[in-house]
């Protein structure tokens, strides 16, 4: 059994890949595309708070909040000016929009590199201190990290299940011709949608900021891993994201307790044999 | 003229010859009708007539010019369409609806992962308040008395009755001017389809303005008081419905006798 330390960093990874994931998939039921650039909104996001919280001097909760609605502007602009234009109605538009947000991954670090630097930074003062619990303590950070996480979570909750908007994009997900014949414009849904997806992205980064380093190339790993919490979970479910991106975040630390080397690779095996058990995912709906 | 004067009109609903393509292959090719206010229209004719993709374009699924990506039929058309007397060419599905056009449409459509309540309430999306939300419910509700006990099951969970019903109850929560209806007798008993009807003409006698598109010619004849006879895009034949009930090409062709 690995020590609690090992429990509590998994604990830190899965708030962080079911963030992310919930944010790729909201955007993939509306949008029906993956955004291969999620995890540069995750690094943005992170940048945008450190210089917030260093340069601005404004306080950690205001700072994740504007860091999540700038980059979730951004968000909305990547999806009006590239995404819209390059997904047309064919079966190219898929591979279209992958190009697209694949250059964008590009862009998006090499724009970090030459703005913010190529070299670490850190947060570490934000939140000093630890939480001393006898047999083990807990640092204030992480524990930041985890009351923020399920604020946002209980947010998306209350938005998605009691809020007219919310009843939207729920309805648009499922049917959107029927949707826009209600009178939902599903064009609009879509943009507020990927805002929301990049901005999740965007404050998960945040969150995780003065936990980790911080440099253009953070990214990705927390968007292979959500992908693999997608996966897991089932693409198209949210609890399965939100189910895949804490199993994810556990599994990862621990295996990575155990082995030193190639503990990837056998978390890769792990998810492969979950999926043949399971082909749909945990949460996926089997094919009719 | 000023802009705020609309071009005068007599028909409510007028189409003036509609073309609907999908990719290049024409599925409707001009085809005029035209809907007063009040009245009661059915389309009729066989599967893959055209009648879809006419309602289609009236509603907005299907655009007046190529298709974005959000619809998953993709056909454009051509031609002219008025709602009193406003052209509706180019405006987004959300727009037609807020306009006073609510399609109910083939298959029902119905969002399966929500409650029948929210399924209604997404059919009252354009409704300002709260309050107005309940009164469409509560109207919907008592052409529909079957749904109140069923308000908190999934819609997939329901039957095919009770979904048409939902499906139908669902338009009606907008308050519709005009209310375009696409086969909702399809795959219903001869029971259900009976009691359907009469809820259909209900709705009718209560003011609203209905299009029913029906491969079932005798149920459509029966509840309208004018009808279009589509074939292969074109109108074929238009009447009263008394009279078409007694046109030998409509008895042999679409009656069955
Ligand atoms: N989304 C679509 N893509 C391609 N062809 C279509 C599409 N929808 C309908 N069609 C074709 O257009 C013709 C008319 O279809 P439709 O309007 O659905 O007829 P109806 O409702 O009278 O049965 C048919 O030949 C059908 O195959
Ligand atoms: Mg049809």
């Amino acid at each position: 059994m690995p020590p609690v330390g090992i429990w509590i960093d998994g604990l830190i990874q899965s708030c962080t890949y079911m963030t992310m994931a919930f944010g790729m998939v909201l955007v993939f039921s509306i949008l029906g595309i993956l955004n291969w650039a999620h995890g540069q909104f995750y690094m943005l996001g992170a940048f945008v708070f450190y210089y917030a919280v260093t340069a601005a001097g404004i306080p950690f909760p205001v700072s994740l909040l504007i860091s999540g609605v700038l980059v979730g502007g951004l968000g909305i602009l990547v999806e009006k000016f590239i995404i819209e234009r390059v997904n047309i109605p064919s079966a190219q538009g898929a591979l279209y929009v992958t190009v697209a947000t694949i250059a964008l991954i590009f862009f998006f670090e090499g724009a970090a590199s030459m703005i913010f630097g190529m070299q670490d930074k850190g947060l570490a003062m934000v939140l000093p201190g630890v939480l001393d619990l006898g047999s083990f303590s807990v640092s204030y950070q992480k524990i930041a990290v985890v009351i923020f996480t399920l604020v946002i979570m209980i947010t998306m909750y209350i938005v998605l299940n009691h809020t007219k908007v919310g009843l939207a994009i729920r309805a648009a997900a499922q049917e959107p011709d029927a949707a826009s014949l209600h009178g939902i414009n599903v064009e609009r849904l879509s943009l507020l949608v990927m805002g929301i997806g990049c901005a999740l992205a965007a404050m998960a980064g945040s969150i995780m900021a003065p936990v980790f380093i911080i440099n253009p190339f953070i990214g990705g790993i927390p968007m292979i891993m959500s992908l693999l919490a997608i996966v897991i979970g089932g693409l198209g479910s949210l609890t399965g994201a939100i189910v895949g991106g804490l199993i994810l975040g556990f599994l990862n630390s621990v295996v990575a307790y155990h082995l030193s080397y190639f503990s990837e690779v056998v978390l890769f095996v792990l998810v492969i044999i979950i999926l043949l058990v399971r082909p749909q995912g945990l949460f996926g709906a089997s094919r009719k | 003229m000023p802009t705020w004067v609309r071009r005068s009109y007599k028909r409510m609903l007028e189409l003036i010859n509609i073309w609907v393509y999908y990719d290049k292959i024409a599925a409707v090719r001009d085809l005029s009708l035209s809907v007063d206010k009040g009245d009661f229209v059915t389309i009729l004719g066989a599967n893959g007539a055209g009648k879809s993709s006419t309602l289609n374009a009236i509603s907005g699924i299907v655009k007046a010019k190529k298709g974005k990506r959000h619809s998953k039929t993709e056909g454009h058309f051509k031609g002219e369409i008025y709602f009193k007397g406003e052209k509706l060419n180019g405006l987004t599905a959300a727009k037609i609806a807020s306009r006073g056009i609510i399609q109910v449409p083939e298959g029902r459509k119905l969002f399966p992962l929500l409650t029948v309540r929210e399924n209604l309430q997404v059919g009252a999306y354009l409704q300002k308040d709260k309050i107005q939300m309940q009164r469409s419910l509560e109207k919907a509700l008592v052409v529909f008395p079957d749904l109140k006990d069923r308000l908190r099951a999934k819609a997939r969970e329901l039957s095919g009755g009770q979904q048409q019903m939902v499906a139908i109850a669902r338009g009606l929560m907008a308050q519709p001017e005009m209310l375009l209806l696409d086969e909702p007798s399809l795959g219903l008993s001869p029971v259900l389809r009976q009691h359907l009807a009469e809820r259909i003409k209900e709705i009718s006698q209560e003011g609203t303005t209905v299009v029913l598109v029906e491969q079932n010619a005798r149920l459509g004849l029966m509840l309208a008081s004018y009808g279009y006879v589509v074939e292969n895009g074109k109108v074929a034949l238009e009447g009263k419905t008394s009279d078409l009930l007694n046109n030998e090409d409509v008895k042999r062709a679409y009656l069955g006798v």
